[in-house]
């Protein structure tokens, strides 16, 4: 092992360096887009997705026109709960109150990295979570507006699938919160 | 022959609706327009063609009649074919590649039907304008192409040469240049038929657009390539059958021109392809066909029909076929995503203006036992949805 670690004092010493070198501002503030990036994506995702089929559906079956805009404003509440959560962290990271550049020794880096990576899962959770239940809000939705075209007897039961997968979105924003709880972005040095 | 490869994938189920999902909900909406169960009671049971016309404005076919002042079935079909040709057409100027050029396919085969419409119709020695009157709306060309086709001699050397000035631009060009290339490589042998029939080069031509459509459909994959695939290898099989039952009592029924002749003109795709046609390519007379068709069961039924000589009601192989291809555009509906619902749409409006016809034709000669003699469009009381008739559901 002594042959493979490079002796130039500018060396990593493994991943575990590069990763605990990261700074953990920059860990929660990439965990807020992911939280609010992905989560936009997969409501657009969905919109256009049921929109294309519910602007199509109505040209023969008007009637259909208010009532399938449920599933527009289901596809819409994935995008709700990525900011939501957005704003819950980007609430938490703060400024330390000295403006030094190193951090004190005392400083609590145990709440310092718990915080960074708390975040940054929890953006991460909300985000894939919401891609996935914009995209299937928005595949029932366009069936649904079609089907109910056809037949209006099958709006409300297709309707019931898209609560089903709109719920997905809701594990995601609750588990973010639970994780994203306890993270609090130390300011100063602990007393 | 190249087909074209299609601009882009149409897309699976989550990515489909960013181009065609608006002409396919179009599409599906369009579904609704189809008459429904009670309105072919209705129809049944007038006793003039004003009762027709009186139930047919409750219907979709409202508008489509406001301007005729008398009804009779060739206007009738007419005006129902110019409303299938404005929804068409309206469903085209929506579609983007590769819906565009699926839909193109469709209106292929009705400018074959066009072109030979015009060759045949000059052998006889119709009026130009007439025939033009007569063309399918779907499939026309410009005003100086159609008007200049029956100038050409039909000989093989007219056929060139009509190919080289008029068709070599159009979308059927391709096809017409196989079928040159197809008698030139036979050279001068053809000593039965001096010159080729009307009938062979239909047959050809509509053969050659099954097989390049089916490679475009397969070249899109997924959904598509599924069900549209199977839509026609099941039209290519018919094809093959009707091309063999046709031809019993003709010349090409002769065991000389069975193999060379015939065979050629069977489509290379379908279920029956290559097994079942180079069968069929030896049958002399309709025992034979029968046993032949007795190997592959779905289309067994389909023969024991014909082989029944009508059965109970009449039936003949047509209607028979007519019923299994109602059954399979049906199920082209089901599942979204693909691009079946447009083929699917236009053949089952064709069979509803058939059974239009049938009925205001049966008023008209006051045949009323014949009536029922139709194939309705997703109607409840299909043979093949009988174990749904105890559902309480529907409109």
């Amino acid at each position: 092992m002594s042959s493979d670690t490079c002796q130039s004092a500018y060396c990593n010493q493994g991943w575990s360096e590069v990763l605990t070198h990261m700074s953990p501002y920059g860990y929660a503030n990439f965990g807020i887009a992911f939280g609010l990036g992905l989560s936009v994506v997969g409501a657009a995702w969905g919109i256009w997705l049921t929109g294309s089929s519910l602007v199509g559906a109505a040209v023969k079956a008007p009637r259909i026109r208010s009532k399938n805009l449920i599933s527009v404003i289901f596809c819409e509440a994935t995008a709700i709960y990525g900011v939501i959560m957005a704003i819950i962290l980007a609430n938490k990271v703060k400024k330390p109150e000295e403006a030094t550049s190193s951090l004190p020794e005392d400083w609590d880096w145990a709440g310092y990295y718990y915080s960074g990576y708390g975040m940054f899962s929890s953006g991460l959770s909300v985000g894939l979570t919401n891609i996935a239940s914009g995209v299937s809000v928005g595949i029932a939705g366009s069936s649904c507006a079609i089907g109910d075209a056809q037949d209006a007897s099958l709006f409300v039961k297709i309707l019931i699938v898209e609560i089903f997968a709109s719920a997905l979105g809701i594990f995601g924003i609750i588990v973010g919160i639970i994780q994203s709880n306890s993270c609090n972005f130390p300011i100063a040095a602990l007393e | 022959m190249s087909t074209p490869a299609p601009k882009s994938q149409p897309g699976d189920m989550a990515s489909f609706n960013i181009l065609h999902g608006f002409p396919e909900a179009l599409v599906r909406g369009m579904r609704s327009s189809f008459l429904a169960d009670a309105d072919y009671h209705h129809l049944t049971q007038c006793e003039t063609l004003d009762d027709v016309r009186l139930n047919l404005s409750e219907t979709d076919y409202a508008d489509a009649l406001a301007d005729m002042n008398a009804l009779i079935p060739t206007g009738l079909q007419k005006a129902a074919v110019e409303k299938l040709v404005t929804e068409f057409q309206y469903l085209r100027t929506q579609a983007i590649e590769p819906l565009a050029t699926f839909l193109d396919f469709i209106t292929y085969e009705y400018m074959i039907e066009n072109v030979m419409l015009l060759l045949k119709g000059t052998l006889s020695g119709r009026d130009i304008n007439e025939l033009i009157a007569q063309c399918h709306p779907l499939g026309m060309f410009k005003e100086s192409t159609m008007r200049s086709i029956p100038t050409f001699e039909s000989t093989p050397r007219g056929y060139q040469d009509l190919y080289q000035t008029v068709l070599v631009d159009t979308p059927v060009g391709p096809y017409f240049s196989l079928f040159l290339q197809e008698t030139a490589s036979r050279g001068e042998v053809s000593n039965v038929l001096e010159e080729v029939e009307i009938e062979i080069i239909k047959s050809s031509l509509i053969k050659y657009w099954l097989e390049d459509f089916a490679k475009f459909v397969d070249s899109l994959g997924g959904e598509t390539a599924t069900i549209m695939g199977d839509l026609l290898k099941v039209r290519a099989d018919t094809n093959a059958i009707n091309i063999t039952l046709n031809s019993f009592g003709t010349p090409l029924n002769e065991p000389a021109m069975r193999a060379s002749d015939r065979k050629r003109l069977y489509p290379g795709l379908g279920h029956l392809y290559p097994a079942g046609t180079s069968m069929l390519a030896d049958v002399g007379d309709e025992d034979e066909l029968g046993r032949v068709l007795e190997l592959f069961p779905q289309y067994s039924s389909i023969w024991n029909v014909h082989a029944a000589g009508g059965g109970t009601d009449g039936k003949s192989i047509d209607d028979a076929f007519y019923e299994r291809d109602v059954q399979m555009l049906e199920l082209a509906f089901e599942g979204q995503m693909h691009f079946g619902a447009f083929y699917a749409y236009v053949k089952l409006k064709e069979q509803e203006i058939r059974n239009l016809v049938w009925v205001s034709e049966c008023i008209l000669q006051q045949q009323k036992e014949e009536i029922h003699k139709f194939v309705p469009v997703f109607s409840f009381n299909a043979p093949w949805r009988s174990g749904s008739k105890s559902r309480a559901g529907g409109r």
